[in-house]
């Protein structure tokens, strides 16, 4: 008998008690399910999440339907795709036939800002440099009506060489400025309708920039030499003047080795100022300057020509671009779902911080310990049910908000009446219901912190809306970058107003204008809900309940 | 007063001083009002904007710590609501309104207090920083502090807003009870209601909104500049608020004696 064999005989073996029961779903989706059990047979909170879909859309119709102060727009010219657009520049020109090319040497594109008397003492950095969109290049237009299709090669100020046709596109080519020692030589043939840009360091080696296909380009086009000089925005300050202030950018363009075959017979060299005014498109009572007044003022600053044919000096102010509006009737109509979002951030604290209050809280933990999962849980669900609260108001809104706007006057080649489908009425509706739910995500994330409900609402609206408000008082360097750095950045997202790189523009929070673009700054917003979670979980999961 | 009444302020003191998140608030209040006014007029430069109303600049953390003030004041009310205390309190006191006002009086009177020192400290922030910025005698600009009859107004007036903040938001607890309700009506008057005043694209609207809005119209009290071109004169201003405010502990005052605890 081996006397090392263990004695497993001896004792029975204590089996431990398992119950006859089958195990039970600790999952998330369980989890998932009890959160949406807890939101839902609250009556008040199904009753206030209704409300807040209420509170989303009927605030927007309203701020719509009162939107009537559109009278100081001015009549602008409409581009070939029905848009209003700024096209004036000063143009030295003859008519060429479907089969031309013509060529020039860009040697100096200098510029500087008009100071006009009234401005006060302010005088805005860099007046005396070209304002950095200042063009010169040859051009081939329809006709001289501003509006007519076109396409340019150009050289500006700070951008380099630029292929641009029909007002909103651009393509880039060589970079640098013009200059004698480093001139630019440029190129435009017209085959039929088809149109060709070429940029060139030396007037030997070219390389093509952009083609377009002009559809119904005239047979007989003008082309030749022009200048522009776009209006420059300076934010003055905004305590008592929450418009950028604009100033007149005047520009002269040194070209020569001007060539032209193709000419159409009977024509000659003519100048032109195209457009009725030289400077930009603001006046009213935005601007401090009446209508009457700017267009004086534009008589003041004539565009100007000095030699013909081989070389030529051209001076100008104005711009070839589209009319990029200043006011946003439909993003800060969106800006009344605030009312909505203040109505979920309320639901968002309440569905933590009740828990806490009543000590359901303890009684959550019990049944799943894994309290990081729980807090996700809680975000999905009360995340979802605003997400899908948001989408029901911003929806309805849209169309009816849209057309009450063009009803109000706002005319629509500036403020076109877009589809909900469309890229803005889809950023619109999706983007205000996604502003709304991580908002409550971030609701949710500071409650878990704080576990009080004034506390932990006040602190989300700090966070979220109080930025707005303070970006309005602040100057624009400073409020810019509050609505860049705080979780306020989300709002961009109501921004009706298409801007383009290739046109400088003013762009102030009061207009309801943002300094990022739209999901960027849902971004921002985005990435505080994520941190908030991520800190909640932390420090809900190292202390006691 | 009567004697019940110096009973129940000396109560409401005692239950107000002896919880911890007083201090905090009223600390927290005053940091972040003074802290936002020495950013603004920190941010805020001559000659790019000698136009600014720079008393009104000094005193914009004002804006800010008036969220505080509200937080509270919703808590001194709504607090015991939450905890189940003011059945104790009412045991104590049973003449309800007298438990009110003394809520009040004690509220008032921290409000003030501490209000005023975050009024001080914004003003002598403006009065270091700004000349810094450009703001200078050269400039036409008067200095923070020398006296200077609207910036006295907007600086008293600073003070009293605060305080009407906090009875306002007493009366809207003490209706609503719950203070997740309160807070979300209040923050909605204190943020919600002036922004939409700004949004609304409509010179009329815009008016009235200036005109009749609980905050909007009480804010003009810290206008120094331009005064004819405001929809609202300071003082004006400033009664709409305490009109507001008195409707709203009116209603609570009702409330509270018609109602159950």
């Amino acid at each position: 008998m081996n006397a090392k064999a263990p004695d497993t005989m001896g004792e029975p073996t204590i089996t431990p008690y398992q119950s006859s029961q089958p195990v039970g779903n600790d999952g998330f989706g369980q989890l998932l399910r009890s959160e949406w059990i807890k939101f839902r047979t609250i009556r008040g909170w199904v009753i206030a999440m209704i409300a807040a879909a209420i509170l989303v859309g009927l605030p927007i119709v309203t701020l719509g339907n009162t939107a009537k102060d559109n009278n100081s727009i001015p009549n602008q010219p409409i581009g070939p795709n029905g848009l209003a657009v700024v096209d004036s520049f000063y143009f030295q020109h003859r008519p060429i036939g479907v089969d031309a090319t013509i060529t020039a040497r860009v040697t100096a594109l200098t510029g500087h800002t008009l100071l006009p008397p009234n401005k006060g003492a302010f005088k805005p950095p860099g007046a005396a440099r070209p304002q950095p969109w200042a063009k010169a290049g040859i051009i081939v237009k329809a006709s001289t009506e501003p509006g007519s299709a076109y396409a340019a090669i150009l050289v500006t100020a700070d951008h380099g060489v630029r292929f641009q046709y029909d007002f909103t596109h651009d393509v880039a080519g060589l970079s640098g400025t013009a200059s004698a020692a480093a001139p630019r030589w440029i190129r435009l043939t017209r085959a039929g309708d088809l149109i060709t840009g070429y940029d060139s360091v030396n007037g030997r080696t070219w390389s093509t920039v952009g083609t377009v296909r002009l559809h119904g380009l005239p047979a007989t086009s003008q082309a030749g030499p022009f200048v522009a000089s776009p209006t420059e925005y300076y934010s003055g300050q905004q305590f008592a003047n929450n418009d950028g202030q604009p100033f007149t950018t005047i520009a002269t363009a040194k070209f020569d080795r001007v060539a032209l075959t193709g000419a159409a017979p009977g024509g000659s060299w003519r100048d032109t100022q195209v457009g009725a005014g030289q400077v930009g498109p603001l006046c009213g009572a935005q601007t401090g300057l009446s209508c009457g007044a700017q267009a004086k003022k534009n008589h003041d600053v004539p565009g100007s020509a000095s030699g013909s044919g081989g070389a030529v000096t051209l001076s100008g102010a104005g711009d070839i671009a589209p009319y990029l509006a200043i006011v946003d009737p439909i993003g800060l109509s969106y800006k009344g779902s605030l009312i909505g979002l203040i109505v979920v951030i309320a639901l968002a604290a309440l569905f933590i911080t009740s828990e806490y209050r009543r000590g359901m809280i303890r009684t959550t933990f019990t049944a799943s310990p894994r309290r990081g999962r729980i807090l996700v849980a809680k975000a999905i669900v009360i995340g979802s049910t605003t997400f899908a609260a948001g989408l029901v108001g911003a929806a309805v809104a849209f169309p009816i908000t849209e057309h009450k706007i063009a009803a109000n006057g706002w005319p629509t080649s500036i403020y076109p009446i877009r589809a909900i489908a469309s890229g803005i009425g889809l950023q619109f509706v999706i983007g205000t219901a996604a502003l709304l739910a991580v908002g409550t995500v971030l609701t949710l994330a500071i409650g878990a912190l704080l576990r009080r409900s004034a506390g932990t609402i006040a602190v989300a609206v700090l966070v979220t809306i109080f930025p707005l408000v303070l970006a309005t008082v602040l100057p624009q360097t400073p409020a810019d970058w509050l609505l860049r750095l705080t979780p306020a950045a989300g709002f961009g997202l109501q921004q009706g107003n298409v801007h383009y790189s290739q046109v400088s523009t003013t762009c102030l929070p009061y207009n309801g204008c943002y300094p990022l673009a739209p999901w960027t700054g849902f971004g921002v917003l985005c990435a505080w809900a994520l941190a908030g979670l991520v800190a909640a979980v932390i420090v809900v999961r190292r202390r006691d309940a | 007063m009567s004697s019940i009444l110096i009973e129940a302020v000396h109560a409401e003191w005692t239950k107000l001083r002896t919880v911890r998140s007083t201090a905090w608030l009223l600390a927290t209040m005053t940091v972040l009002t003074v802290g936002i006014s020495a950013i603004a007029v920190g941010v805020v430069k001559c000659p790019a904007s000698c136009t600014a109303d720079t008393t009104k600049t000094s005193l914009t953390g004002v804006m800010l710590g008036q969220a505080i003030v509200a937080v509270l004041a919703v808590l001194v009310m709504s607090g015991e609501y939450g905890t189940g205390m003011i059945r104790a309190t009412i045991t104590a006191t049973p003449r309800r309104l007298v438990m009110l006002s003394a809520k009040a009086i004690i509220l008032t009177a921290v409000v003030i207090t501490m209000a005023a020192v975050s009024v001080l400290g914004s003003l002598l922030a403006g009065r270091f920083l700004l000349p810094h910025n450009g703001f200078t005698r050269a400039a036409a600009f008067v200095p923070l502090l020398a006296y200077h009859g609207p910036t006295l107004r907007a600086a008293v007036g600073s003070v009293l807003y605060l305080g009407l903040i906090a009875l306002f938001s007493l009366g809207v607890a003490t209706a609503v009870r719950d203070s997740g309700v309160a807070m979300t009506v209040m923050l909605g008057l204190i943020y919600i209601v002036p922004i939409f005043g700004g949004l609304v694209l409509s010179a009329h609207w815009r008016h009235i909104f200036g005109q009749y809005a609980p905050t909007s119209a009480g804010l003009a009290i810290q206008v120094t500049k331009d005064l004819a071109a405001q929809p609202i004169g300071p003082w004006a201003g400033l009664g709409v608020l305490a009109a507001w405010t008195a409707a709203a502990l009116l209603a609570g005052g009702l409330l509270l004696r018609l109602r159950d605890a």
